[in-house]
C-alpha cells in the first residue's frame, strides 16, 4: 500500500463528495432534522389532556376536587351535562378522559370523614390512545388521591408508601433517550444508504473501471472510497452533538471524547455493511432496495423506539445480532447513565466482534469483483 | 377540455400503468410482503408494555412481610426473578451498567413501621428509559397501595376491602379495556402501510420513467400531464384498497382487531389520503432528479410521517410546534379518522373534520404539482 496514491483517492473522493450538493445537503440535514424530530416524540408527562367533567354532585367539595384537577395544568377541564354526551366525546376524540362524580359525592365525602367507606369517582379512560391513557392514569390517580386526604383527614390510610427517584433522568424526560437513539439510527441508516449509494453509482458511470486499471490496489481503493465518508460522519457525530446540547439541552453524562470515539467505530461497521449491499447489486435502486429493506427491522426492532426486552423472545435474540442494537445501548449509557468503558465492556466485545467479521467480508468481495 | 377525451385518456394511462404494474415482481413482492412484515412487528413484536423487566431487590428488612411485597411485586408479571443485593453502592452500579432497571429498597425497620402502620420503601428506577421507567414506578406504586400490611381481615362494614386511598377512583378504559399496545398500533396500520406504498411508488416509478427516457414517450402523447399524472395514480387506488381491506381482514383475522365502525366510512376516509399521498409521490418526483434522489426524499418523509403523526408515538403530548408540524403529513388526520372508526367505533359524521383537512392537503400539494410539473425533456 503506498500513502501517496491512498492520498490522491482520498482527494479525489473529499471533491467529488463536495461538487455534489444534493448529497451534502442530505448529510447535513437529516441527522439534524432526525435529532429534531425524534427529540420530541416520546413524553411520559401528561399536559393539558381534555378531560370531560361531569359534576352531578355539584357541592363545595366537587369543586374543589375539580379545581385541583385543573389546576396544574395536566388536564383541561370541560363540563359536560350527560352521559351521552361523555361517549359522544370519547368516540370523537374530543376529550382523553372523562371523570364522574356521582350526586351523593359530598354526603359520601362526610360518611367517610365518621369512618364509613370511601367516596367513589368513576374515570372512564380512551383507550384508544393506550400510550396516553397509561401516563393519564397515573397522574388522575395522584391528584384525586391528593385532594381526598386533604377533604378527608382522618381517612384510613393502609398500603406502603413509595418513595420513588429516577436516577440519571429524574423528570422522565423522554428527550435525551430518543436523542441518544438517533444518533444509532442516523449512523445505522444513512451511512449505509449513501455508502452503497456512492459506489453503486461509481460502478454504474465506469468511473470504478477507471480506477482499477490505475496502479491503486483494491484496498486502497476501498480505503480511498471509506475514509472520507467514515471522516464525514465523525463530523455528523459532532454536529449532532452540538445540536443535541444547545438546541435541545441534551448533553452526554459520560466522556464527549468516549462517544465520538465509539461512534467513529460504529461508523465503519455501517460502511462495511453499504460496501457489502453495494458490492452485491448490480444498480443503485437495488443497492437502496436491499438497505431499506434491511433498515426498517433494523429500526423497528434495535430498541431505538421499543425496548428489546418487551418482545418475544426468537425476536429479542434477533434483535441482539443486530450491530444497532448494541450501539444503541451504548449510546444511551454514555449520554444518560455516564457510563465508562469499564462498564460497557460486554457491548463494545460483540461491537468490535461483528466489525472485524464485516469489514473482513467487505474486503473480500471487493476483492472478488475486483 | 373535452370530458369524454379527457377521461378517455385517463383511462388509457392508467391501463398501460396496470400492465406494466402486474410485469413488475418487485413491486407485486414488496405489496406482498410488506403488510405481512408490518402485521408481525406490529402485532406480536412491538410493544411499550414493560416485560421480562430486571430489578434487584435491597432487603435490609429480612423478614416475612417484606418477603410477601417482594413476591406481589414479582405476581404482576411484569418482572424477572429479583437479584438480592447487599448495599445502594452495588444497586447503583447495576443501575448504571443497565443490567437492571428498578432497584427496591426495604428497610430495615419495615416490620415494625407496618405494625405502626406508616410503612415505606424506597424505588430507584433507571430514568434513561423513561416510558419503562413510569411504567415500573406506576406497577410497583399500585401494588404497595394496595399492599396488605394487616393480617386480620378488613371490618365487615367496607363492601370493597383493599380499598385504602380517602377516595375510590373506579377506572374503565373504553376501547381498549386492557390497553394493548397492539390495538394501538393496528388500528393505524393501514396509515403507515398505504403512506409506504403510496409514496415509494410514485415518486421512484415517475423518476425511473424519466430516467429510462419512457417519460418522454409519454409526453409525446396528445395528453396534458393532469391527466397522465391521474392515470398513473389510478392504479395504484385501485392497489392501495387491496391492500387496506386486506391488512383491516388481516388483523382481524389473526389479533382479533376489527374495525368497530362503519366500513363505509373506512374506505370513504381512505380517498383523500391516498391521493393525498400520492400527490406527494408525485411532487417528490417533480423535485428529484435521479432514483436515488427520490428515494432519499421518500425515505425522509417517510419516518418523520410516522413519528410524529401519532401511530406510534401519542401526538397530543408532543410540545407545540411539533405538534402542529405534524399536522402538515396526511398520515396525522388518517391515523385520526382510523382511531375513531377502528378502535371507537365511529361513523362518518365523526370522521368529517379529518377528511377534510386531508382534501384541503390534496388540494394545496396539486397546486404545487402545477406549478412544478410543467412537461419537460430531460
Amino acid at each position: 500500500m503506498s500513502w501517496r496514491r491512498l492520498r490522491t483517492l482520498l482527494l479525489r473522493e473529499v471533491r467529488a463528495t463536495l461538487r455534489d450538493p444534493f448529497t451534502v445537503t442530505i448529510l447535513v440535514t437529516v441527522p439534524l432534522a432526525a435529532l429534531l424530530a425524534f427529540g420530541f416524540v416520546l413524553a411520559t408527562d401528561v399536559k393539558h389532556l381534555e378531560l370531560g367533567v361531569l359534576d352531578a354532585s355539584d357541592s363545595p367539595e366537587s369543586r374543589r376536587l375539580l379545581a385541583d384537577l385543573g389546576a396544574g395544568g395536566t388536564f383541561d377541564l370541560r363540563r359536560v351535562t350527560t352521559r351521552e354526551e361523555i361517549a359522544r366525546a370519547l368516540v370523537r376524540g374530543d376529550v382523553g378522559a372523562a371523570l364522574v362524580i356521582p350526586p351523593d359525592f359530598a354526603r359520601d365525602l362526610r360518611d367517610a370523614d365518621a369512618g364509613g367507606p370511601p367516596p367513589e369517582v368513576q374515570v372512564i379512560y380512551d383507550g384508544g390512545e393506550a400510550v396516553l391513557a397509561g401516563n393519564a392514569e397515573g397522574f388522575l390517580q395522584a391528584l384525586v388521591a391528593a385532594t381526598g386526604r386533604a377533604l378527608v383527614p382522618r381517612a384510613p390510610t393502609g398500603g406502603v408508601a413509595v418513595s420513588t427517584r429516577a436516577l440519571f433522568n429524574p423528570r422522565l424526560d423522554g428527550r435525551p433517550f430518543m436523542v441518544a437513539g438517533t444518533f444509532g439510527f442516523v449512523l445505522s441508516f444513512l451511512t449505509t444508504l449513501i455508502t452503497a449509494v456512492s459506489i453503486v453509482n461509481e460502478r454504474l458511470t465506469g468511473t470504478f473501471d477507471q480506477l482499477q486499471v490505475t496502479p491503486a490496489t483494491s484496498v486502497e481503493i476501498l480505503l480511498g472510497k471509506i475514509l472520507p465518508l467514515g471522516a464525514v460522519f465523525a463530523f455528523d457525530v459532532v454536529l449532532m452533538m452540538l445540536v443535541a446540547g444547545l438546541a435541545l439541552g441534551v448533553w452526554p453524562h459520560g466522556s464527549a471524547l468516549f462517544f465520538v470515539a465509539v461512534s467513529t467505530g460504529y461508523v465503519f461497521i455501517s460502511l462495511a455493511l453499504g460496501l457489502i449491499f453495494s458490492a452485491t447489486s448490480a444498480t443503485a435502486a437495488e443497492a437502496v432496495q436491499k438497505t431499506v429493506l434491511f433498515s426498517i427491522p433494523l429500526v423497528q426492532l434495535s430498541g431505538f423506539a421499543f425496548a428489546v426486552r418487551n418482545m418475544p423472545l426468537v425476536f429479542r435474540a434477533l434483535a441482539e445480532t443486530f450491530p444497532a442494537t448494541h450501539y444503541i445501548r451504548v449510546c444511551r449509557a454514555i449520554y444518560l447513565r455516564g457510563a465508562g468503558p469499564l462498564e460497557l465492556l460486554p457491548e463494545l466485545a460483540v461491537l468490535t466482534g461483528v466489525g472485524i467479521v464485516l469489514v473482513a467480508m467487505a474486503l473480500r468481495t471487493i476483492e472478488s469483483r475486483a | 377540455m373535452n370530458l369524454g377525451r379527457f377521461r378517455a385518456n385517463v383511462l388509457a394511462i392508467a391501463y398501460r400503468e396496470a400492465i406494466v404494474l402486474r410485469h413488475d415482481r418487485a413491486f407485486i413482492g414488496v405489496v406482498v410482503a410488506q403488510p405481512v412484515m408490518m402485521l408481525v412487528l406490529f402485532g406480536l413484536v412491538l410493544s411499550n408494555e414493560p416485560a421480562n423487566v430486571p430489578w434487584a431487590v435491597l432487603d435490609r428488612s429480612a423478614t416475612p412481610v417484606s418477603r410477601r411485597l417482594i413476591e406481589e411485586v414479582q405476581r404482576t408479571g411484569y418482572f424477572r426473578k429479583p437479584r438480592p443485593i447487599a448495599g445502594y453502592a452495588e444497586g447503583r452500579d447495576l443501575l448504571r451498567r443497565g443490567a437492571t432497571l428498578a432497584v427496591l429498597v426495604i428497610p430495615k425497620d419495615f416490620r415494625r413501621d407496618v405494625e405502626r402502620g406508616r410503612p415505606a420503601v424506597q424505588l430507584l428506577l433507571d430514568g434513561s428509559d423513561p416510558l419503562s421507567a413510569a411504567r415500573i414506578g406506576g406497577y410497583v406504586g399500585q401494588v404497595a397501595a394496595r399492599f396488605e400490611t394487616r393480617r386480620r381481615p378488613p371490618p365487615a362494614v367496607h363492601l370493597a376491602p383493599r380499598v385504602t386511598a380517602p377516595v375510590d377512583v373506579r377506572q374503565r378504559f373504553w376501547f381498549n379495556p386492557t390497553l394493548s399496545d397492539r390495538t394501538f398500533f393496528l388500528s393505524a396500520l393501514a396509515g403507515m402501510l398505504l403512506t409506504n406504498l403510496c409514496l415509494s411508488v410514485t415518486a421512484l416509478g415517475l423518476v425511473g420513467e424519466r430516467e429510462t427516457g419512457t417519460y418522454e414517450q409519454v409526453l409525446a402523447l396528445p395528453t396534458t400531464s393532469v391527466e397522465i399524472v391521474l392515470g398513473k395514480i389510478l392504479p395504484y387506488v385501485a392497489v392501495a384498497y387491496a391492500i387496506l381491506v386486506g391488512s383491516t381482514v388481516a388483523a382481524g383475522v389473526v389479533f382479533g382487531v376489527w374495525p368497530r365502525g362503519s366500513w363505509i366510512a373506512l374506505l370513504l376516509a381512505t380517498l383523500p389520503f391516498v391521493v393525498a399521498s400520492l400527490a406527494i409521490g408525485v411532487f417528490v418526483s417533480a423535485l428529484a432528479h435521479r432514483s436515488a434522489q427520490a428515494v432519499f426524499i421518500t425515505v425522509f418523509f417517510i419516518l418523520p410521517s410516522f413519528v410524529l403523526s401519532g401511530v406510534m408515538f401519542p401526538y397530543q403530548l408532543m410540545p407545540p410546534g411539533i405538534r402542529q408540524l405534524g399536522g402538515l403529513f396526511p398520515l396525522r388526520w388518517y391515523q385520526i379518522a382510523l382511531r375513531r372508526i377502528v378502535e371507537r367505533g365511529g361513523g362518518l359524521a365523526d370522521v368529517a373534520v379529518p377528511c377534510l383537512a386531508l382534501a384541503v392537503l390534496f388540494a394545496v400539494l396539486l397546486a404545487a404539482i402545477r406549478l412544478r410539473m410543467r412537461p419537460r425533456l430531460g
